[in-house]
């Protein structure tokens, strides 16, 4: 009941009507914030130097970096939720253990979720939801994938003669690169547009990688990495996204083959790569951060979750953004920075486009087409991405979104400090 | 504007006036020094009598007072909202200690209203996001109700003792009915956005206020339609709700205030008559337009404004009805130290 805190609820009064960005903006103790986030370098799913590193291990490493990054005592993490969508029994087992290995006390719950690519992301919103309840002080939300492990038709069971027996039901199951090239075709997005975004996702990611500017994200980790050739085995410290081409441009990948239908728009070059990773964000209230002694580096603000056609996953974003928006008062002018998942060239240049978004805002250091997408490890990437990102630049606002297989979108608002 | 009758209360900054269901004659002004910064808190019981306004009683509180309520029961007590969460209940008779001591709020207590209905039970609503029902005679709440954000002003429903509505930060107003069971919502049962544009289009000459989110710092239920609400805030609009279309938008929008609006009430006399005091130092007297003829084909009114009251010289917190008499008197405080009761007909001619 301080006076200053009086004093500025009235002159807030005065003020008027402030702008959604600056109430945005406001710093509250009751903020949900950053304190710590980071990643893994991606690798290529079956040859990058991830290729024989279970997803636990990741997350293990991924979580230790937290730790030591943060300083924080590893006890006054009360959970830690992972976004896995591949791993077998959806990996509860493994997490645990791995926050074990990472230093984390048995006081220190775990547990994993899946929600396709946004699982992430979820995993954030999760524990954010969890600080604000008041069910536990500090959490992490965090994600991994081992493709390179993990992935294969084992993915999906199965359906049922009933799941089959309804059309929309069924549809579910239909591969994304199929119904992306449908989608394409459908809204009428040309090859020539997908290639050059694609393009220019390889470029600025190159870009970026040179500058240094994931170094600060990334968190070096060494493995185990068996030589294709030589087969030895032998350990190797992976501190740099593999996936990254330089010197990619529109016309070279013109001239690839599409990969889901004869003559299709939809090829290795302008969907996303299958990549192995880990991300990790440590969350707690702003008072608690500052009663810790934590270096707050940006908050949470809300997210949104909607549900769209099955066949038209790739539209999610554009149906996830304008519901975030509402949530927060915010407009897309007041974004600085706009992560969207590239799970396709097709449906991200889609989204932005139907959103206006202008491309400069649009992850500006590239993205998954670049640099990979390991399915449930994306969402907790894009924090990190996005926060450091809006850092340097010195601006505030930013978005975090992706489609999600079988028909939803994600979208989140950050703001960096 | 002829006739005013000033009252000064010296050295505190009034937030809050209520005029006694009872008597007439009497009214309460909860104020706090140094314009409710930090200081103290002072009650004042007032008489109207032959020789203007005199301070019956006044009781002091360690913390600022923003709001009192008159008990629906016993006509010489009453409830003052203080600074430090707590609510006290005093008694005319008593001399300077309060006779009940309600205290759960975490911050701020910002309003308290008696049911008029059961006279029973009352409510207030704090900073501390929470509006909280007590029964005069426990120390301790019967119920709380979340809302989750800084909580200005909650009222009871003039006809129905079970509903209760409330008024805050995020730009809601929402509508709690106790007899709904304590599910996930806790008695929620509306929650409507105030700053969202009609879905109807507007008349035509008139701009739509500015449809962004922004604090509600007031509300009031319509004493003769039970399913209306207006509310004022931050925005500086004043907009009716009928509660049983929570998604239809405002019926009636009133612009005019230049600073945030502060407090509103509606007439006991007149069910299309509501006053409205601001920070922009004045009083306005509104029509919601709900018994004139509608103007073309959209459903929502404009309302229109029949009249402005500017002798406070500083942010005008709070005005009240008199129940009594001819119809027409109201009380009006502001942060000038000033109390005046006046007619509100007057300013029909100016």
């Amino acid at each position: 009941m301080g006076a200053l805190d009086r004093l500025q609820q009235i002159s807030g009064q005065i003020t008027g009507a402030k702008s959604a960005k600056d109430r945005l903006l406001i710093k509250s103790p009751d903020d949900i914030v950053v304190t710590a986030c980071l990643r893994t370098a991606f690798t290529k799913g079956g040859k990058g130097g991830f290729k024989d590193t279970h997803a636990a291990d990741l997350m293990a490493g991924a979580l230790q970096g937290i730790i030591s990054r943060s300083g924080i005592d590893p006890a006054l993490v009360e959970d830690v939720c992972v976004g896995t969508v591949l791993a077998p029994g959806g990996g509860a087992t493994e997490m645990r253990a791995a926050a074990l290995v990472a230093g984390f006390p048995e006081s220190t719950a775990v547990r994993t979720l899946n929600r396709q690519c946004s699982s992430g992301l979820q995993a954030c919103v999760d524990v954010a939801n969890q600080i604000r309840a008041g069910m536990i002080e500090v959490g992490i939300g965090a994600g991994v994938e081992s493709m390179s492990l993990n992935y294969g038709p084992a993915a999906v069971s199965e359906f049922s003669e009933l799941l089959e027996s309804v059309p929309e039901a069924a549809n579910c199951k239909v591969p994304m690169g199929v119904l992306s090239e449908d989608m394409a075709k459908d809204r009428n997005i040309p090859r020539a547009a997908q290639d050059s975004f694609a393009a220019s996702s390889y470029q600025k990611a190159a870009k970026a990688q040179e500058a240094g500017l994931f170094n600060e994200e990334i968190h070096p980790l060494t493995v185990k990495f068996e030589d294709p050739k030589s087969g030895e085995t032998k350990s190797i410290t992976v501190s740099k996204d593999d996936g990254v081409r330089p010197g990619t441009t529109a016309e070279s990948l013109g001239k690839m083959k599409g990969a889901f239908a004869q003559g299709g728009s939809i090829h290795a070059g302008n969907a996303s790569q299958i990549s192995d990773g880990a991300a990790a964000v440590l969350m707690m209230k702003r008072s608690t951060a500052e009663r810790l002694g934590q270096t707050i580096l940006g908050k949470y603000v809300a997210a949104s979750i909607v549900g769209v056609k099955p066949l038209l996953m790739g539209v999610g974003p554009w149906k996830a953004i304008p519901k975030v928006f509402e949530l927060t008062g915010i407009t897309k002018d007041d974004v600085d920075i706009f992560e969207i998942n590239e799970a396709f060239a097709s449906q991200c240049l889609w989204c932005a486009n139907e959103l206006g978004l202008p491309m400069e805002k649009i992850n500006p250091k590239g993205g998954a087409i670049a640099f990979g997408h390991p399915l449930g490890c994306t969402g907790a990437r894009q924090v990190s991405t996005l926060l450091y990102e809006l850092k340097r630049r010195g601006e505030k606002v930013g978005v975090t979104s992706m489609c999600i297989g079988t028909g939803m979108g994600m979208a989140a608002v950050w703001v960096a400090e | 504007m002829a006739s005013m009758l000033p009252f000064q209360t010296k050295g505190f900054n009034p937030y809050a006036v209520k005029y006694s269901p009872y008597f007439d004659s009497r009214i309460a002004v909860a104020s706090a020094a140094n314009y409710g910064i930090v200081g103290n808190g002072r009650l004042w019981c007032l008489g109207l009598g032959p020789n203007g306004i005199q301070v019956e009683k006044t009781f002091d509180t360690n913390d600022a007072q923003y709001d009192l309520a008159w008990s629906e029961i016993n006509e010489n007590q009453l409830l003052a909202a203080c600074g430090d969460g707590s609510i006290k209940l005093y008694d005319v008779n008593v001399n300077e200690f309060p006779v009940m001591n309600y205290h759960e709020h975490k911050r701020e207590t910002f309003s308290v209203a008696w049911s008029p209905v059961t006279k029973d039970t009352f409510a207030s609503s704090s900073w501390d996001g929470t509006v909280k029902i007590w029964s005069p005679a426990r120390k301790e709440s019967l119920k709380t109700l979340p809302v989750g954000n800084c909580t200005y002003s909650t009222q009871y429903c003039p006809s129905n003792p079970h509903i209760i509505s409330a008024v805050s930060t995020d730009s809601q107003l929402r509508i709690f009915d106790l007899r709904t069971p304590v599910n996930a919502q806790y008695h929620l049962t509306s929650k409507i956005p105030v700053h969202l544009p009609p879905p109807v289009p507007f008349p035509q000459g008139m701009a739509p206020p500015p449809a962004m989110p922004s604090e509600i710092l007031t509300h009031d239920w319509n004493k003769y339609r039970d399913t209306v609400i207006a509310t004022g805030g931050v925005d500086r609009v004043i907009r009716t709700f009928d509660i049983r279309n929570p998604t239809g938008g405002p019926a009636s929008i009133m612009m005019g205030h230049e600073y945030a609006i502060r407090k509103l009430a509606w007439s006991p006399h007149a069910s299309d008559i509501l006053i409205s005091a601001s920070y922009d130092m004045t009083v306005r007297l509104w029509t919601d337009g709900s018994t004139m003829a509608q103007d073309g084909p959209s459903p929502f009114k404009p309302g229109v404004q029949l009249g402005i009251m500017n002798r406070h010289t500083e942010f005008v917190t709070g005005v009240d009805w008199c129940l009594f008499g001819e119809g027409g008197w109201v009380a009006t405080v502001g942060w000038d130290e000033m109390v005046y009761l006046w007619n509100a007909t007057s300013l029909f001619s100016g």
